[in-house]
């Protein structure tokens, strides 16, 4: 019978096997295997038989249940964002829109929802150009959100990510994004705010305007940056990006609105020895090439079974590595079979390194555990494979 | 000027658009031709997208466009009156309050002729089968954005067979998770993978009815 001290040994030597085999997939150093790692906020409470009420009300509950979800399963080598914390507030933040709350708004058993609707106004962009991004916010977030459980949400975070981070090594799990700074570009803030058509028409009639208030935006941002402790584990951080998909966005404006601050935000994140996670949901594959101009093996693209993979290993291959991209239709709807072949392509398709195996965006509310399972079973089956 | 106006709409020249329809309506023209004329410009940026030099943010302009043009002329005609191609039942299924793609196919097939009825967001099935059943559709389209939308659709489809509808339309399902797993998974007909494939599916299915 191993004491407790031993246990929490023999969790850190596990923790450090896992950390290490992170580190050289991310820089592209051969590995035993590839990582595979967790990915599911609203899979590990109905996994877990808890409420999505209760998930998105108790952040303690949250970080538990997502945690007792992972070792349920087990075999994960980590996590691609950690568990815990209040999830509306914290998608609130990134889109700036209200959102039906399980229990709430919504049976108490539901997924979340965004609230599409216009709250930013055209009248908004020159308060951000005459009194900057952060004093807006100020006056912005109670229209989308109650400000007592926004802070209520930001102090949790704050006051327990060290535990969150201790907690997940002493049960052997490396969290990917573990920086203390949470960003996204412009473009994502202003479309959640505005709406998506709304702030599509405002692209074509007002492009110079939204320009500058993106810039003032990007200012702010690369203020938070260079303020960021730099991170002691992986040092990720999440850098999202979903209505700027290179599908949903005409070539002119992409190259206008999106990839210019990307590459400003990579290289202030890059420059403070942090690694941006490229969280791109839907299809990016037009503009893959344009991942060549970010510095070599400090990026991790991060897509969602959308975007052609197999592009990037051949454009960007030998410079970034790719986390991902189980897709979340496939874990709802498919077979364990499906995931297993999908996960063997990856596999096969990355060569030896430069992959970490990762449900695509995240695994949805009703994936089906076995085929969870199935990511889990197919990278271990070539832990004696590859060397 | 018609070339005009089509290579406008097409070009999504916004002001210029609205211009010449305003520009034509007083002049005497006929408005369900300035009409027509918009809906080719329309056709023109189905066909720049379906070649991928237009992407998503170019259909949600023209059908903003389209829609500015159309209020100008509603002043002067019912622009939903002449010969429709078909009437499709359109919504996001229930628990799913998502309709930015919804919204866009409906816009899409409006400009394209056809009837829509736009049944909205979380719509239970039952509204499907009555609205299938009051319109005399041929095509259902059901959008959900999130995975568990997945088996909301299969209880539509079901339920349009349990009401003995099934044989009669097309159901085409679409939005951002849904790819052809999901279509087989939920027993629809055809998935679109955006909203301008809609356009096309109705028009497959409309002309193979046609030459029937």
């Amino acid at each position: 019978m191993m004491t407790a001290v031993e246990k929490t040994t023999e969790m850190h030597a596990l923790w450090q096997e896992r950390f290490e085999r992170i580190k050289k997939a991310i820089n592209l150093e051969p590995v035993d295997r590839p990582p595979v790692i967790y990915m599911g906020v609203a899979f590990a409470p109905r996994y877990m038989g808890m409420s999505i009420a209760d998930f998105c009300e108790d952040p303690e509950a949250a970080l538990n249940v997502t945690l007792a979800a992972m070792d349920k399963m087990g075999g994960w080598d980590g996590a691609n964002l950690p568990g815990g914390g209040r999830i509306t507030p914290a998608l609130t933040s990134m889109w700036l829109s209200r959102l039906l709350v399980p229990g709430r708004d919504l049976p108490s058993d539901s997924l979340w929802q965004v609230k599409e609707a216009e709250v930013l106004t055209v009248e908004d962009y020159d308060t951000i150009l005459n009194k900057g991004w952060s004093a807006f916010l100020q006056e912005y977030l109670p229209r989308v959100i109650d400000l007592h459980e926004f802070m209520d949400f930001v102090h949790w975070n704050m006051q327990n990510a060290q535990r969150r981070w201790e907690l997940y090594r002493d049960k052997g799990y490396v969290i990917v994004c573990d920086a203390a700074v949470n960003v996204t570009i412009p473009f994502e803030y202003l479309c959640g705010g505005r709406s998506m058509t709304k702030f599509f028409f405002d692209l074509y009639r007002m492009p110079d305007k939204v320009q500058a208030v993106m810039d003032v935006i990007l200012e702010d941002l690369l203020a938070q940056i260079k303020a960021a402790p730099r991170p002691a584990g992986i040092g990720g951080t999440w850098l999202g990006g979903w209505r700027a998909a290179s599908a949903m966005v005409a070539p002119k404006l992409w190259d206008r609105f999106v990839w210019p601050y990307y590459l400003k935000l990579v290289e202030a994140l890059v420059d403070q020895g942090i690694t941006p996670v490229l969280h791109w949901d839907q299809d990016w594959t037009r503009d893959l090439v344009r991942l060549q101009e970010l510095p070599a093996k400090k990026c991790i693209l991060n897509p969602d079974g959308m975007t052609d993979v197999k592009k990037f290993k051949e454009l960007v291959g030998d410079r970034m590595a790719m986390m991902g991209d189980v897709p979340a239709s496939m874990l709802a709807a498919g077979t364990p079979d499906d995931v297993h072949a999908y996960v063997e392509d990856l596999i096969q398709t990355f060569g030896g390194t430069g992959l970490l195996v990762c449900p695509g965006c995240d695994a949805p509310i009703n994936a089906r555990p076995e085929n969870m399972q199935a990511i889990v079973d197919t990278v271990h089956s070539h832990d004696k494979v590859v060397s | 000027m018609t070339d005009q106006l089509i290579k406008a709409l097409s070009d999504l020249e916004e002001e210029l658009v609205l211009k010449l329809v305003q520009e034509r309506l007083d002049g005497g023209d006929d408005p369900l031709a300035i009409l027509d004329a918009c809906r080719e410009g329309m056709a023109q940026v189905g066909k720049r997208y379906e070649d991928g030099e237009y992407y998503v943010s170019d259909l949600i302009m023209a059908g903003e466009i389209f829609k500015q043009a159309n209020a100008i002329l509603s002043e002067k005609i019912q622009v939903d009156t002449g010969k429709k191609r078909g009437t499709v039942v359109m919504g996001t299924v229930e628990g799913d309050i998502h309709d930015i793609g919804k919204d866009l196919v409906v816009g899409l097939l409006k400009a394209g002729g056809y009837e829509v009825i736009d049944l909205g967001v979380d719509v239970p099935a039952a509204k499907f089968v009555n609205a299938v059943t009051e319109h005399s559709a041929s095509v259902v389209g059901l959008s959900g954005l999130l995975t568990t939308s997945f088996d909301a659709m299969k209880d539509t489809i079901a339920a349009l067979d349990a009401a003995g509808l099934r044989p009669k339309v097309k159901v085409m399902v679409g939005g951002g998770p849904v790819n052809e797993q999901v279509r087989d998974y939920v027993g629809a007909d055809a998935m679109g993978a955006d909203a301008q494939a809609a356009v096309t599916l109705c028009n497959g299915w409309i002309e193979s009815v046609e030459v029937a």
